[in-house]
């Protein structure tokens, strides 16, 4: 069997596996695709997403594509997705290795909300960050002391991380 | 009428289910560890420490908490169910929960989140009239395959089935919420148990319903003691001892940690997590080392004079005052420096890290000191029963004559034990007057311990009085102590 045959294969039986929920949220993402975000499931695994969400305009990161992995758990959607940037950020509720502090990706998680929504949060979280609940301790600091040159920082970290690649 | 049947059930001595306070007088008796129980009530009133508590079992604690859920629901007129969900966010107060109810049943039932504070709305995209479309697995079903919360939004039960599951599973079983976004509204219990399928989801969620029903209620708490199902209940709410009558495991009513006066239960939190981690350690590297000025490595000094050589960079200089050795001339093993400005050192980082040290270690080591000991109460017991066979083998007195000797040792066990936690009291302690009497008080109990401890090694049948006499001062002074100190 060639590698091409055999991944047709492993797909189609991965496709057969998954939920309804899941194969109608792909169709629609790809259909109706959210202004500014992409998010393509990976060849070999339905579940896990490429996703690249450009930066709100009017903020720092604006300019930016900022790619990120999204990953639905076995129990999706009673379970929240997992969302981790890839692309370096500056921002108070993204730490170092890109995980991210949002309420519904936790406690305030709901069956009823979709990877679409999930990811107009992240969106909107870009926009308005909020340094009173921070993940990055460091950089939240420097976002309530010195706005200004907090995002400078990030404004820098936009332009050597998420630019030109 | 529940807060009325409160009173009587904890009349210690008519309790009907099975208290074993005076049941098992005999049982218990043996090595003296529940003493403290038998002695007399007289003492134990006197006892600034004792609560009136009883040792529930779990089928005790059900008929308790339906009882309370049985009148509300009666009272009321609604659900078992909905009872139970008022009674666990209202911590039990049955009377209190009427009371509201009356003056205004919906801020009620809304901020007990059984209700939802926006006007009920459906998240069901109906197709026609028979069939819909579950917002979660967004398959079309027949309307029948769907529920809904009093909130309004309506999934398909399969959904919720699984939702159940999922949150079970993470252990939440009272606090299961509405699949709806940003919709409060709890989960009831016959809701779930008329989705939930599968037998083992179905036990595990009942068991963890009663075990937050018991934290939620104020006057119950889980024994500490391993695998002991035992609850103790006590209406006194306060940092007081309870002893657990199955497994014989004391500890704090109110935190469930192992018994602390006079210390209270966020002192004692801190003195443990403290012992606990190893701040100590870098504490004491602070104190004991000094890294080398010239390449910055790492000294211990445990010994000799202030000459230091470093052992990576063989560079010379003093330990007093860092400076370089060739610096200090004639006066070979004098610091002219340091002896100028003696503040060198006590100002220094060092220096205080040191003095901070020395304070813990001071108290820790008693601490621990009197941890052992206590330790060693087995053995202790075992001496001194082969020390009645003994005397008793030698006709110097009969077994019974020797029984006061039991009771000796518990009461300076409970001594020892209250003495140990007062070190972390002192070490906590501002200073000041306060501290100085803390620490008088202290000092004299110590000092009748441990006359008491060699009194009970070399009993013998004629100084039966001077026993009685100390185990009476030692235990005056832990009781003073803790009229003067103890805060509950």
């Amino acid at each position: 069997m060639c590698w091409d045959a055999l991944d047709l294969w492993r797909q189609g039986l991965i496709m057969a596996d998954l939920p309804r929920r899941i194969i109608k949220e792909t169709q629609r993402l790809m259909q109706e695709p959210v202004p500014g975000i992409s998010a393509v499931p990976d060849d070999a695994n339905a579940r896990y997403f490429h996703v690249i969400v450009t930066g709100p305009e009017d903020s720092p990161f604006e300019g930016g594509l900022f790619k990120l992995e999204l990953f639905l758990p076995e129990d999706y959607p009673m379970s929240a997705p997992k969302v981790r940037f890839i692309t370096k950020i500056y921002h108070p509720n993204i730490d170092r290795l890109g995980r991210i502090c949002l309420d519904i990706l936790k406690d305030k998680w709901s069956p009823a909300l979709q990877i679409r929504t999930v990811l107009l949060s992240i969106q909107a979280l870009l926009s308005a960050p909020n340094p009173d609940d921070p993940l990055a301790n460091d950089v939240a600091e420097l976002w309530k002391i010195n706005e200004g040159e907090a995002i400078r920082n990030a404004k820098e970290w936009t332009r050597r991380y998420a630019m030109d690649n | 009428m529940s807060g009325e049947e409160y009173e009587s059930d904890m009349d210690y001595t008519d309790s009907d289910c099975g208290d074993p306070g005076y049941d098992d007088y005999y049982n218990n008796q043996q090595w003296g560890s529940e003493a403290d129980n038998d002695i007399d009530s007289e003492q134990n009133k006197k006892d600034p420490e004792y609560a009136i508590h009883e040792c529930l079992k779990v089928e005790e604690v059900e008929r308790l908490l339906n009882e309370n859920v049985e009148e509300l629901s009666n009272r009321l007129q609604i659900t078992p169910s909905l009872a139970k969900v008022l009674l666990h966010a209202h911590e039990w107060a049955l009377q209190d929960i009427i009371l509201k109810y009356r003056n205004d049943a919906s801020g009620l039932l809304v901020t007990s989140k059984i209700k939802s504070s926006h006007e009920p709305d459906s998240s069901i995209a109906l197709r026609g009239a028979r069939t819909g479309t579950c917002l979660v697995c967004v398959n079309t079903l027949s309307l029948e395959r769907f529920a809904a919360l009093t909130c309004g939004h309506t999934f398909c039960k399969d959904c919720w089935c699984m939702h159940f599951e999922v949150q079970i599973i993470q252990g939440i079983s009272t606090g299961i919420g509405c699949m709806a976004q940003d919709c409060e509204v709890l989960v009831p219990e016959d809701f779930v148990l008329s989705l939930l399928t599968k037998l083992t989801m179905r036990e595990r969620y009942q068991q963890f319903v009663f075990r937050d029903y018991v934290k939620s209620h104020p006057q119950l708490r889980f024994c500490p003691g391993p695998n002991c199902q035992i609850v103790v209940r006590s209406k006194e709410l306060r940092a007081k001892k309870v002893i657990c009558s199955s497994c014989k495991t004391p500890f704090c009513f109110r935190c469930g940690m192992d018994y602390h006066a006079p210390t209270d239960c966020g002192t004692i939190k801190k003195w443990l997590t403290k012992c606990a981690d190893d701040s100590e350690t870098a504490n004491y590297i602070c104190a004991h080392t000094k890294d080398c000025p010239k390449c910055h490595i790492c000294i211990e000094k445990n010994g000799g004079c202030n000459h230091m050589q470093c052992y990576n960079c063989k560079h010379d200089f003093c330990w007093m005052c860092l400076g370089d050795w060739k610096a200090h001339g004639s006066e070979y093993y004098e610091c002219s420096r340091y002896k100028e400005n003696p503040n060198i050192s006590r100002e220094s980082v060092h220096a205080q890290a040191r003095e901070a040290l020395k304070k813990y270690l001071h108290y820790y080591e008693r601490w621990e000191n009197h941890s052992k000991s206590l330790k060693l109460e087995e053995q202790t017991l075992e001496t001194i029963k082969s020390r009645i066979h003994k005397k008793v083998m030698h006709a110097s007195g009969t077994w019974i004559d020797w029984q006061h000797l039991f009771e000796a040792a518990s009461l300076l066990a409970r001594c020892r034990y209250t003495l140990q936690y007062t070190y972390p009291y002192a070490y906590f302690m501002e200073a000041g007057p306060r501290k100085v009497l803390f620490e008088y008080q202290q000092a004299q109990l110590e000092a009748e311990i441990e006359n008491l401890s060699w009194k009970i090694e070399r009993a013998e049948t004629t100084d039966r009085g001077d026993l009685e006499n100390q185990k009476d001062i030692a235990e005056k002074r832990r009781v003073t102590l803790l009229k003067d100190f103890l805060e509950v």
